[in-house]
């Protein structure tokens, strides 16, 4: 196959891009299939998936922690096939983590925790075989969907963007930390607090337009900034570990024969409609910012479970319970490329980790990433319909390997996870001090979880905040001071408007239960 | 009560935070609006982080019920073997001061070790081995192949 496409991809770009520029999507499509069946590009692909999947599988390290981990990594692959590898992990852990949520009542990652429900109770039944075969090909349909509307909606988009200022830049980004706080679970203040805090962390190191070093404390470390990588793997990777070791137990992993994989008729009559419905409502809530795949696999559920003319099955072991979440996460994963590609604004912290693994590699995510450099777009896009093709390949046979995986004790598992996320963060500017910033993080998120802060918006604020500070600071230099810049505008005046309502909806009393309803369902 | 008396704690720290925050953007610099100084973001932050913790104290002074937000301090720090998550930090910030000067292997050796040996079992051997394996193959992996640098410390090797 490489042999056969390899060569496209030594086409002069304007044989791809002539007359009709990239209006042209098939051509843009060959393209970046040329790119992606390049070989070292399936390969990247390839382990991206894979390591992906036993990320998913493997309770304890999500799809953020392993690409922070591994982002060192890719230093020496190219551009192209560092994105192609890290975008498979993020989608390869949607995969793989609904083999731990049916098999095991624990979920590898955070957007298979509602697979739990009925995917164990599945098992429990004796049909984890279905249950798997269903989470598996409700992926593939919703994760190759998902990537049909990826490239339909990311080129009009960006086109959109380039008329975009630094007032709807700024109000962008306020609205998508606005949703973000308002659909992260737990109280709003401690979102926002959060949020805060997030942006002071980013201001930290030089500034952006004057470039004088400030907030540092006399720390040399501190001169560019806090890494974002020892950052997130220290909320993320090691205070997940230090909670997994506060009360250390063996797993129970069901003792059923795995059989029957591919689902029969009446499981497929039972599962069509629920897929249909992930698919689309995963890719609009994935694409929206400060949602993503955790969410939309939490709203799929409840959404399957009012059409359904048995509610009272769901949490005794509904299929559509299962095909449903499955279907929206990775169909969500999918979506939550498109802000990134087009916008350069990521809709979650796995995005927001792909724009800074952008940025290491000397690129600029945003509307003019996609003609100035289209090999990264489309060789990503091709490379998501292969990964989701190899994910279905590696998931249904390999159950009984990802199965013997879980057996591995925690006690075993944790040390390695440690020295990857030490070496990880050492390796960046092989400095001692991220592996500090690290540290420090992580007894810092251990504790912000402990009492109920989600490091989620602390996270996106972070990554978000130089943005704001250069959109406002350009802004009010170009307005002569004035703030009306930012309501005589219209996208900034509407995406201020929804900010605000979405906030305010949050505080005030009478619509504060409507909140609690939606993320309780 | 207790859990009341601590959210009103948890708002005064983000008010000092916050209050702080603007004392260090007030000194970088804040500039005008027409000419916005490197600390004016941060100031505002500093605000909007004072005005969150006031809005935390006010509404459990204000609030004549306890509202059930799932939390409860007794029961999160109950049963948790501090023991356990001390040993592990104090392994790791160690593993940070030692890199550099007695190198990756040793360093990573004794890491493994700590972090591998069985207090029930006490089994020296296993754990020894395992250790031995782990910083072999980490060391291949990461300086052999993929030429991460790593520091030599003592020994004529990295």
């Amino acid at each position: 196959m490489s042999l056969k496409f390899g060569f496209i991809a030594n086409f002069p770009k304007e044989f791809f891009l002539g007359a009709k520029g990239f209006m042209n999507m098939g051509y843009d499509l060959f393209y970046g299939f040329g790119i992606a069946f390049q070989p070292m590009n399936l390969l990247a692909c390839f382990l991206g998936v894979l390591i992906g999947t036993l990320v998913g599988v493997l309770p304890g390290i999500g799809p953020a922690g392993a690409m922070s981990l591994l982002l060192p990594v890719t230093f020496g692959l190219s551009p192209v096939s560092a994105i192609i590898m890290l975008a498979g992990i993020f989608y390869g852990a949607m995969y793989g983590g609904s083999t731990t949520s049916i098999l095991v009542n624990i979920p590898g990652e955070a957007a298979s925790v509602v697979t739990c429900i009925d995917g164990y109770q599945m098992a429990l039944q004796g049909r984890a075989g279905p249950a798997l075969g269903i989470a598996a090909f409700g992926s593939f349909i919703a994760g190759t969907f998902g990537v049909v509307g990826l490239m339909f909606l990311a080129t009009p988009l960006a086109e959109l963007a380039v008329k975009f200022g630094p007032a709807e830049y700024f109000s962008l980004v306020c609205l998508g930390l606005s949703v973000l706080i308002y659909l992260t679970q737990g109280s709003i203040p401690h979102g926002l607090a959060m949020a805060g805090l997030g942006v002071f962390l980013s201001l930290i190191g030089q500034d952006v337009i004057e470039g004088t070093a400030r907030f540092t404390f006399g720390l040399t470390g501190l001169i560019d900034g806090v890494g974002l990588i020892p950052l997130v793997m220290g909320l993320f990777g090691i205070s997940e570990i230090l909670l997994n070791l506060e009360k250390l137990g063996e797993r129970i992993i069901l003792r059923t024969k795995i059989k029957n994989l591919f689902p029969s008729r009446e499981d497929w009559r039972k599962s069509a409609k629920p897929i249909a419905r992930g698919t689309f409502l995963g890719f609009f809530l994935g694409i929206l910012p400060g949602g993503g795949a955790v969410i939309s696999s939490f709203v799929s559920y409840a959404l399957e479970k009012k059409f359904s003319k048995h509610p009272e099955q769901f949490g005794k072991g509904a299929i559509e319970g299962v095909a449903g979440p499955e279907s929206a996460n990775n169909s969500a994963s999918s979506g939550s490329f498109i802000p990134l590609f087009s916008l350069g604004i990521p809709a979650n912290v796995v995005m927001a980790l792909l724009l800074g693994a952008l940025m290491l590699h000397g690129l600029r995510p945003g509307p003019l990433m996609l003609t100035q450099h289209p090999e990264i777009f489309w060789g990503t896009v091709a490379s998501m319909y292969v990964g989701n093709a190899m994910l279905l390949a590696l998931n249904l046979p390999l159950i009984g390997i990802w199965v013997q995986i879980l057996k591995i004790p925690y006690r075993m598992l944790f040390p390695l996870i440690l020295l990857f996320c030490l070496i990880g963060s050492y390796s960046i500017g092989t400095n001692v001090f991220d592996i500090y910033v690290m540290l420090v993080f992580g007894v810092l998120g251990y504790f912000l979880r402990k009492l109920k802060y989600e490091p989620a918006p602390l996270v996106l604020a972070f990554v978000l905040g130089p943005l704001l500070e250069k959109s406002l600071r350009e802004a009010l230099i170009i307005s002569d001071g004035s703030m009306r810049v930012f309501l005589t505008r219209p996208l900034s005046a509407a995406s201020l408007f929804v900010a605000l309502v979405l906030l305010l909806s949050a505080i005030l009393p009478s619509l504060q239960k409507r909140r609690k309803t939606v993320i309780s369902e | 009560m207790l859990t009341k008396g601590f959210r009103k704690i948890e708002g005064l720290f983000w008010m000092v935070l916050g209050t702080a925050i603007c004392f260090l953007a007030w000194k970088v610099r804040l500039g005008t609006f027409m000419q916005p100084g490197p600390g004016l973001i941060a100031f505002v932050t500093g605000l909007f982080l004072f005005m969150v913790g006031l809005i935390m104290v006010l509404s459990q002074i204000l609030s004549r019920v306890h509202r059930d937000d799932g939390f409860d301090l007794n029961l999160t720090f109950r049963n948790i073997s501090w023991l356990r998550l001390v040993y592990t930090m104090a392994l790791l910030f160690g593993y940070a001061i030692f890199l550099n000067t007695l190198g990756y292997i040793l360093t990573t050796f004794l890491l493994m070790w700590g972090l591998l040996y069985d207090r029930k079992k006490k089994n020296w051997a296993l754990g020894s081995l395992t250790s031995l394996i782990i910083t072999g193959g980490s060391y291949l992996v990461f300086e052999v192949w993929l030429h991460s640098q790593l520091p030599q410390g003592i020994f004529p090797w990295r």
